[in-house]
């Protein structure tokens, strides 16, 4: 019982550790009581034989990973797991971070805070865990995608402060200097009396009037200062203001970051960006201006931590695709086009949001002790086709494909129920084929990689992708009805 | 997968000078020697392969020739323009070029024919979109053409090199599209054809659902106006077979004559399995006139054996999928029970001729390859190049100008990208284009626009 009590209280203690407690309130479950009668075993669960995409630089085929009451115990090689332990056997896919959406709408089911309105059997969120989102911003507070359960959803609250500096508003960055000059001074006397106050203990504390709290957490390190800015001048301006009061500004739109890349990368900014940002130019500067795609590999050239954001952050069901958050590494692979590496591209949607939130020590890479939130795909996940197969966040499967109705007959999982029944021989199916395909060109459908020195080229390609060629489990080869 | 190729120039046609390709400032993209040994052979003479200049050889790892009803691709390839046209295309070492041709060889880039989008808004100034009478069969898009805008660039940047410039769908038939090249600044460089189609509109937007022309009412009208259409250009051809009293001519049904000649195909916004099979019905069998399906979204793969049967064309978007529908108002009646792709729908039943469209400016015009890729995503088989033929010679064919572009093949306008590898895929960019022969955008001069 006694041990019990420790293992939930140690994530929290955990939180109060690394968050502070005035504007943040850490709160790591939705509802306590809920969590009192939570008295179960101790949860195992193993992924075998999956490429793990650490997103440490490693790379580990074929590998292991074993979690343990929602956290990543070992990753390794033949690992030992209890026999209660749920094995999933996923040699062919890959595992990777869960994605961490930087803003949603609706993901939750519901609007407000996520204590009055998660709904965790809605089918946003069914879609949103098969777009391989396992963490996202919901509002000012930070959830996890725990389908299908009531606890474990709260991770944090108020992460951003937002401030606003713009060329166009003189005043307001003149009220901002104001504030940020406030608190700095207040800091120092802070520290001062810190000093002071050890040999005469009857000094007062300075007071904290007239100091603006939210810029103060932002410059004790306890909240991120968020802008909304695209234009130069501005981008400027917040990084130089940054270096001054020595703060990491997180920079939402940053649409001519490119042109400014080297003084947000001497700041330590984060960049949100949308890599599809399209804007012409302000045609009377001379000088470049407007978006550009490559946005993303510039400002990641320079140090910037880039993070990508589709245009729509809600789910969209009225048929267009490919912009909205359940197409995240559609708007990566488009960063990709404009120069940035594959890997920044994967931690654009991983590691970097992660970092950004304050949570880089629970979510974002795939290390022991950090949480079971996991998705396995069958194949590269920035490549369009790939789809996830499983997700799991703390460490249970909240998510399998082949389970759910709305994509489960896009190319069926070989060795799943929904397999067609006799799969094509892709040798033979050339040999049916009518003479005039030329059998003997590549019908060079394998799209990506042009040169082989990336390490997402590899050979293990996933079962799927060869074999059910053609359109869902009821039907035959394609190629047949064709005809 | 970047760009770390190896590129070597033969500079065999263009001086010794421009083969010091080493230095490219920022960081390498395999293209910047081609685009370099182009710019040097621009400078005081015409771009080789360009009307009028030199002939110009491109070799490359991969040609995406696209055919129709041939060959994919050629693995170590050559491709001969010469004035504006392809001259020659197939396995390096057996099409030799003439000593005096430019060469260059882009290495494991692709050359990919020029994409093709045949249901494009932001051609001009948007101006056409009568909604008041229910039928102009006269109104042209080519008074509202905007040349080279900024909209049509960032399209070529993407690839998009020719284009069908609508009007809008706010009435049945809402008058005469055109086809136009997107690499030129006005509109007689620009032009192929005008008129480009003609636009018939079924259910959905004539609609407008408050005071509403119903849908068979709709029908009863386009079918009057397609009959009294087709009447006028019996008239025509009768005094052009017999002779006797030329008839008047009338602006407002000239269109028809083309239409029937068939030189000329009808686009349709049509999409709803019904409505659709309304159009097959009505303007296939009944009218006899040619016509392709645009949109065909929704659950229109429903009938898409019918459509196969006769041959039909159709370019899908910008809608890829059709979700179970759990809203209150569920305007189209199709309610499938699952995540159903579009295209996906149409090749489960047989259906051969599938192209893309983004209904620019509703995805806009550089994404024609997303929709292509998301096709795929959803469950569209993309073996035999099925992409790249769906952005290419199928949305050609479907509007008549499959003999001009489209696909690598010789006698064809040379509209040839440059890119890093295949275009569906996002993360490939564009190097080069080139069309008529002549370089229309070379990030390397202007910087990378998409």
């Amino acid at each position: 019982m006694i041990k019990l009590k420790l293992k939930t209280l140690a994530p929290l203690a955990l939180l109060l550790a690394a968050v502070p407690a005035a504007a943040l309130q850490p709160l790591p479950l939705l509802d306590d009581e809920a969590t009192e009668s939570e008295e179960e075993d101790e949860h195992w669960v193993l992924l075998k034989g999956g490429d793990v995409y650490t997103g440490t630089g490693a790379l580990l085929r074929k590998a292991d990973v074993l979690c343990r009451d929602g956290k990543i115990a070992e990753i390794g090689y033949d690992l030992y797991a209890p026999e209660e332990a749920e094995v999933m056997e996923i040699s062919g896919y890959r595992v990777y971070p869960g994605l961490v959406a930087l803003e949603s709408r609706g993901l939750f089911g519901g609007s407000g805070s996520l204590k009055d309105s998660v709904d965790p059997f809605n089918e946003s969120m069914t879609y949103a865990v098969a777009s391989g989102i396992t963490t996202a911003v919901n509002g000012s507070e930070i959830g996890k995608l725990n389908r299908g359960r009531l606890e474990d959803v709260l991770v944090k609250r108020g992460t951003f402060v937002g401030l606003s500096y713009s060329i166009s508003n003189p005043s307001g960055r003149g009220s901002l200097r104001e504030k940020l000059e406030a608190a700095a001074a207040y800091l120092r006397t802070y520290r001062e009396w810190q000093v002071q106050v050890r040999s005469n203990k009857d000094l007062k504390e300075p007071k904290k009037s007239g100091v603006d709290s939210n810029v103060l957490a932002v410059l004790e390190g306890k909240a991120r200062a968020l802008f909304s800015s695209d234009e130069q001048q501005d981008l400027v301006g917040i990084a130089r203001l940054a270096q001054e009061y020595g703060f990491r500004p997180v920079i939402k739109g940053c649409r001519e970051g490119w042109i400014v890349a080297d003084e947000l990368g001497r700041a330590g900014a984060f960049a949100i960006i949308e890599a599809r940002d399209r804007r012409s130019k302000n045609e009377a500067l001379v000088r470049p201006g407007g978006s550009s795609i490559e946005n993303a590999a510039i400002l990641h050239q320079h140090g910037v931590q880039v993070a990508v954001l589709p245009s729509s952050t809600g789910i969209s069901l009225g048929g267009i695709v490919g912009r909205d958050i359940m197409h995240m590494p559609t708007e990566a692979a488009f960063a990709v086009r404009g120069g940035l590496p594959e890997d920044a591209a994967i931690a654009s949607m991983t590691t970097i949001p992660a970092r950004l939130l304050g949570l880089g020590h629970r979510l974002g890479t795939i290390e022991e002790g950090k949480d079971a939130d996991l998705i396995v795909t069958d194949g590269d996940l920035l490549h369009y086709r790939t789809f996830v197969q499983w997700a799991l966040v703390g460490g249970r499967v909240v998510y399998d494909k082949e389970a759910e109705l709305y994509f489960a007959h896009i190319r069926p999982r070989p060795d799943g129920e929904l397999a067609p029944e006799s799969p094509v021989d892709p040798g033979e199916d050339d040999i049916v084929e009518p003479p005039a395909e030329e059998p003997e060109e590549e019908p060079a459908e394998e799209p990506s990689e042009g040169s082989g020195d990336a390490p997402t080229e590899d050979s293990t390609e996933p079962p799927p992708a060869e074999g059910g060629s053609g359109e869902g489990a009821e039907e035959g080869p394609a190629e047949d009805t064709a005809d | 997968m970047k760009k770390t190729a190896l590129l070597s120039l033969l500079a065999l046609g263009l001086g010794a000078s421009s083969a010091t390709a080493g230095d490219f400032g920022g960081r390498p993209r395999g293209g910047d020697s081609v685009r370099a040994s182009l710019a040097i052979a621009s400078q005081g003479e015409v771009h080789p392969g360009a009307v009028g200049g030199r002939g110009l050889a491109i070799y490359s790892k991969k040609v995406a020739v696209c055919e129709w009803n041939g060959q994919d691709v050629i693995n170590n390839g050559v491709v001969l323009v010469k004035d504006g046209k392809i001259e020659a295309v197939g396995k390096r070492g057996e099409v030799l070029p003439p000593p005096d041709y430019a060469q260059m060889d882009v290495g494991d880039q692709w050359i990919v024919p020029g994409l093709v989008e045949m249901h494009n808004h932001v051609a001009g100034r948007f101006g056409l979109n009568d909604t008041v009478y229910l039928a102009n069969p006269g109104l042209r898009a080519s008074s509202d053409v905007f040349a080279g805008n900024a909209q049509l660039d960032l399209g070529l940047a993407g690839g998009v090199t020719t284009v069908l410039y609508i009007p809008g769908s706010g009435s049945n038939v809402g008058g005469q599209g055109v086809l136009l090249r997107t690499g030129f600044n006005t509109y007689e460089e620009c032009l192929i054809k005008d008129p480009g189609s003609m636009k018939l509109a079924q259910a959905g937007n004539p609609e407008r659902w408050l005071t509403r022309p119903n849908r068979s009412f709709m029908n009863w009208n386009t079918r009057t106006t397609f009959q009294r259409g087709i009447a006028y250009a019996q008239e025509w051809e009768a005094y052009e077979r017999d002779g006797g009293v030329m008839p008047r001519k009338d602006p407002q049904w000239e269109i028809f004559r083309h239409l029937r000649k068939r030189d000329v195909h009808i686009s349709t916004h049509t999409q709803i399995y019904q409505v659709v099979l309304k159009t097959i019905t009505m303007v296939h069998d009944q009218l006899g006139l040619p016509f392709f399906i645009d949109h065909g979204t929704f659950d229109s793969w429903r009938v898409a054996k019918e459509a196969e049967k006769r041959g039909i064309f159709a370019c899908l978007g910008p809608r890829n999928i059709d979700v179970p529908a759990r809203g209150f108002i569920q305007w189209s009646g199709s309610n499938p029970e699952r995540v159903q792709g579009v295209a996906a729908g149409y090749q489960s039943e047989g259906f051969t001729r599938i192209g893309f469209n983004t209904d620019s400016p509703v995805i806009p015009q550089e994404e024609l390859q997303l929709q292509a890729s998301m096709a795929v995503r959803y469950g569209f088989d993309e073996s035999k190049m099925a992409t790249l033929r769906g952005l290419t010679i199928v949305p050609a064919m479907a509007g008549g100008i499959g003999d001009k572009v489209g696909s690598i093949e010789v006698g064809k306008e040379a509209d040839l990208l440059i890119t890093t590898g295949d275009i569906t895929d996002p993360r490939h960019s564009v190097e080069l284009v080139l069309q008529l022969g002549k370089v229309v955008y070379d990030p390397a001069q202007t910087g990378r626009r998409w």
